[in-house]
């Protein structure tokens, strides 16, 4: 089951059918420990799925990139240059593509199994090097703002759930609806212009100010990396550049998750079981939070997972007014000079995101729901 | 109760860690956004470019953020002061001697200048990053295309070219010719052929002698540059340090003007109009850039646009003054396809004119009625905060007023280049900035030249062009040369399939408190003779 795919009941799904034949009849050589568990054979089948999407991702990126009317020599050569055949070949040889198309893409996938994504054209430095810089500072921006509009969406749409037909409902759908609407390019320069230019409240471009130095790179995130190095400034600063991004793409996934736990905490009220616990006396707080909320989490957490995705997308302009230098900034650059491998890269990279996405929003579906856990 | 509480709990828990995040956050916030600039009295220099910016290894750079970066780490033989581009002086060497025949540039070298570890700059040292350039065969090799290069003594190397090439002291300028470490480079994988391995390193750690260092270098992101200690040249830096980074325009108007940076470089003519003077300094002129139309001269491309009344009538009907307010402040109509800066140039009142009932008439005498030619243009580029979208338009509305109708055909910058490269566009929209200051650059719109080439214009087809332009390519006597040159500018501006329409505005923006960030077409700025004032 897919994040793009909500379970119609929570009780099972077409990937939580348990295989019928029983873990000893695999054969004596097995171990039915490991293998025989139907947790750990989901895992396997879906691990196992996962790697031919990616390959998949792979193909169609390449076929696509491919298939763009345009010559990657002349994005990236100067005009001169790419009139003198010997630079021209030499070029050519240099990023293989002096070879043919299906022997690229063989090649291709014999250096990502070492782990060698290529050399980008535009940068001239392996796509690996370059996404290792840019997935992090992408993801710091990403992860920082999914909290909070989990955080916030959630809280929201009980609200505005509980507050049905009330003000706090209507002012609360208002603004979920505005969230939504309301481009993020445009969001994102507004709150440039106002809250960096105009007001101060927040420091200009940029992952750090020009004078901090970055910290020693362990993993990549600066706020994380400038605690490792027990570095105050650096991370006050890091966390400071962070924030108008943040609240540009938390308002969009805010107002989206507010409005689907709305609908889904509604739902759940009108449930029987939340009838029962209420005639049993159970407080108003404890039946809200311990029965509806946990009930409604299977669609949020279906539409976290899209969210998220949405969020990844949204980060290609909101990187690029902020000068966010992430994958956002990397793929538009990529695509811009037809780089076949920084292209390669970023759709590989969020080919992965999405493929473990689905996963972990899948088995938190077990962990919610127990009936999904015990089928 | 038990789970409420707990929960109750929680949340206050959380509020709190999230308040005192959010404070710590908004005090640093505010912490950076006054001092993180790095006005003047820092020490540091912010710079804000809008990249394209593949590489700062000097051999391989041909980008103008990686001209702009190698030229504040290295230094070249020959320079031009003062933004001077008719005047080559003396730089590593001490001044040059064009052979009569223009085939051989020889070249004493300073003495006593050393690299940025110390180490004295040798005659070797030039032979090595001038061999490396042209055995690399990567993007501004050309620039040394059938140049062989020798020591000449310990104090001089001999440039040796295989035609005539008076145009060599004006190209030597470029950094992308810039004079490197030799032992550094050899140590660091360098070799003066294609088997070289020295980018990497170069891309971490500068090897030349100009007034600055790299100190890290993200191409996505920033450069930072640190004062060389050991620098004895001609510059003046004003700075520790030089932060130069990758800002779109948009976002480089608020930081100038917050003092987030002290330099802003892309900013278009309608940006600086709105800019508050109390704030910031903002200096105007043409850029270098020529945007020109062309018509391709192929009966299979077009029979509209091959035909010589066509292109008379598009070039008369076309309302120059009009696309120079489209152009913003700053920009100019040059008067020929050499800009108005460079050697050359044709006087400003030889510049095509617009007249209506001439267009009218050689439209009707083309017989061109009834044909609607596309108009192809990369429709996602801007050149200085112009365009080419916006231009296009203009002039079509202009051309129908004409009673011309075209059709637009844009494209993506990266995929209409193999269209523009291969002659396959009836009519474009393009720009062609200098690669050196020099009017022999500009042969390339020869007929038979490489943009020629490109709309189906050979040698053949314009005699009288094509022979001034064969004799100005190997003519070393100045007066000569601009003699030839004007020639072959009114050569293209009577019959040629080109039509120079405008010089984009330079827009250089700066803090009150720094001085010296003027405009050169070829490194953009020299942070070297940036200083505080």
């Amino acid at each position: 089951m897919s994040v793009t795919s909500q379970p119609s009941s929570p009780v099972t799904g077409p990937d939580d059918t348990p295989d019928p034949a029983p873990a000893t009849s695999r054969g004596p050589d097995r171990d039915p420990g490991r293998l025989a568990h139907p947790l750990v054979r989901y895992v396997a089948r879906r691990l196992g799925v996962s790697v031919l999407l990616v390959l998949g991702v792979t193909l169609v990126t390449f076929v696509l990139t491919n298939l763009v009317p345009g010559d990657t020599v002349a994005a990236n050569l100067g005009q001169q240059s790419a009139e003198d055949p010997a630079i021209v070949a030499a070029y050519r040889a240099h990023y293989g593509l002096d070879r043919p198309l299906p022997e690229q893409y063989l090649t291709y996938l014999g250096n990502l199994a070492h782990g060698d994504l290529g050399e980008s054209q535009q940068t001239h430095r392996a796509v690996v090097a370059d996404l290792s810089a840019a997935v992090p500072a992408t993801l710091e921006i990403a992860i920082g703002a999914m909290v909070l509009s989990i955080l916030i969406g959630v809280a929201l749409g009980v609200v505005a759930a509980v507050r049905r037909g009330h003000l706090a409902d209507s002012a609360l759908r208002l603004v979920s609806l505005v969230g939504i609407s309301v481009p993020t390019f445009w969001l994102a320069m507004v709150s440039f212009y106002v809250l960096s230019y105009q007001l101060d409240l927040a420091p200009g471009s940029g992952r750090l100010s020009p004078a901090t130095t970055a910290p020693p790179d362990v993993t990549g995130l600066y706020t994380v990396d400038s605690l490792l190095a027990g570095q105050w400034e650096t991370f006050g600063d890091a966390v400071a550049h962070l924030m108008l991004p943040t609240l540009v793409l938390t308002l969009y996934t805010v107002g989206l998750l507010t409005r689907f736990t709305r609908s889904a905490v509604l739902e759940v009220l009108e449930q029987d079981f939340v009838r029962s616990a209420r005639a049993k006396g159970l407080p108003r707080r404890t039946v809200l939070l311990r029965y509806v909320l946990r009930a409604a989490l299977v669609p949020i957490l279906t539409v976290v997972g899209l969210a998220f995705g949405a969020l990844l997308s949204g980060t290609v302009l909101v990187e690029q007014i902020f000068s966010w230098p992430g994958m956002g900034s990397y793929a538009y650059q990529s695509a811009s000079h037809l780089d076949l491998p920084g292209v390669m890269g970023v759709g590989l990279v969020v080919g992965v995101i999405y493929v473990v996405i689905n996963l972990v929003v899948d088995l938190l579906y077990g962990v919610i729901d127990p009936r999904v856990r015990v089928a | 109760m038990t789970g409420p509480m707990t929960i109750r709990g929680s949340g206050r828990t959380v509020a709190l860690v999230a308040a005192a995040a959010m404070a710590a956050a908004s005090m640093a916030a505010c912490g950076s956004g006054t001092s993180g600039g790095g006005g003047a009295g820092t020490g540091t220099l912010v710079v804000d470019s809008s990249f394209d910016l593949k590489t700062i290894d000097p051999g391989r750079e041909y980008e103008l953020t990686g001209q702009m970066l190698t030229k504040g780490m290295y230094e070249t033989l020959l320079t031009f002061a003062d933004n001077d581009l008719t005047k080559p002086v003396g730089d590593l060497a001490t001044s040059y001697q064009l052979s009569p025949d223009a085939k051989t540039l020889t070249l004493p070298l300073a003495q006593g200048r050393v690299f940025s570890d110390g180490s004295p700059i040798t005659a070797d040292d030039v032979v090595f990053s001038l061999q490396r350039l042209i055995g690399l065969k990567g993007n501004p090799s050309f620039l040394l295309d059938g140049v062989t290069v020798a020591k000449k003594d310990a104090t001089s190397v001999v440039l040796t070219s295989a035609k005539p090439n008076p145009a060599l002291p004006f190209i030597l300028p470029n950094p992308a010719l810039s004079v490197l470490n030799s032992k550094v480079v050899t140590a660091n994988g360098g070799t003066t052929d294609d088997k070289d391995g020295a980018e990497k390193y170069l891309n971490g750690a500068s090897a030349g002698s100009g007034p600055y260092v790299l100190k890290s270098l993200d191409v996505a992101s920033q450069a930072v540059l640190t004062k060389n200690p050991k620098y004895d040249g001609p510059d003046k830096p004003g700075y520790d340090t030089v932060v130069i980074r990758n800002v779109k325009a948009a976002t480089q108007v608020l930081n100038v003007q917050k003092g987030d940076s002290q330099v802003a470089l892309d900013l278009s003519g309608d940006q600086v109009k709105g800019l508050d003077p109390s704030k910031v300094t903002v200096t105007s002129g043409a850029s270098a850039y020529t945007i020109f139309l062309l018509l391709n001269q192929g009966p299979a491309v077009s029979t509209a646009t091959s035909n010589p009344q066509f292109v008379s009538a598009v070039k008369k009907a076309i309302d120059y003054s009009g696309l120079l307010e489209v152009a913003g402040t700053g920009s100019v109509q040059p008067a020929g396809i050499i800009p108005s800066m460079i050697t050359g140039k044709l006087p400003a009142g030889e510049a095509l004119k617009q007249d209506v009932a001439g267009a009218k008439a050689a439209f009707a005498a083309s017989g061109a009625a009834g044909q609607k030619p596309k108009l192809a243009y990369p429709s996602d580029l801007t050149l200085n905060g112009l365009s080419f979208q916006t231009l296009a338009e203009k002039l079509q509305s202009q051309l129908a007023a004409a009673g011309i109708a075209i059709d637009l055909a844009p494209a993506p910058v990266a995929t209409e280049l193999d269209n523009y490269r291969n002659g396959k566009e009836q009519m474009g929209l393009w720009y062609w900035g200098p690669d050196f200051p020099d009017p022999a650059n500009y042969l390339a719109f020869a007929p038979g030249g490489t943009i020629g080439k490109r709309v189906n214009w050979p040698a053949t087809a314009a005699p009288d062009i094509d022979k001034i332009a064969t004799t100005a390519a190997v003519t070393a006597d100045p007066a000569q040369r601009d003699t030839l040159y004007q020639q072959f500018q009114q050569g293209l501006n009577a019959t040629g399939p080109f039509i120079p329409l405008v010089q984009p505005a330079s827009n250089i923006v700066t803090a009150p408190t720094v001085a010296g960030a003027s405009y050169n077409p070829v490194w953009t700025v020299d942070v070297g003779n940036i200083a505080a004032k």
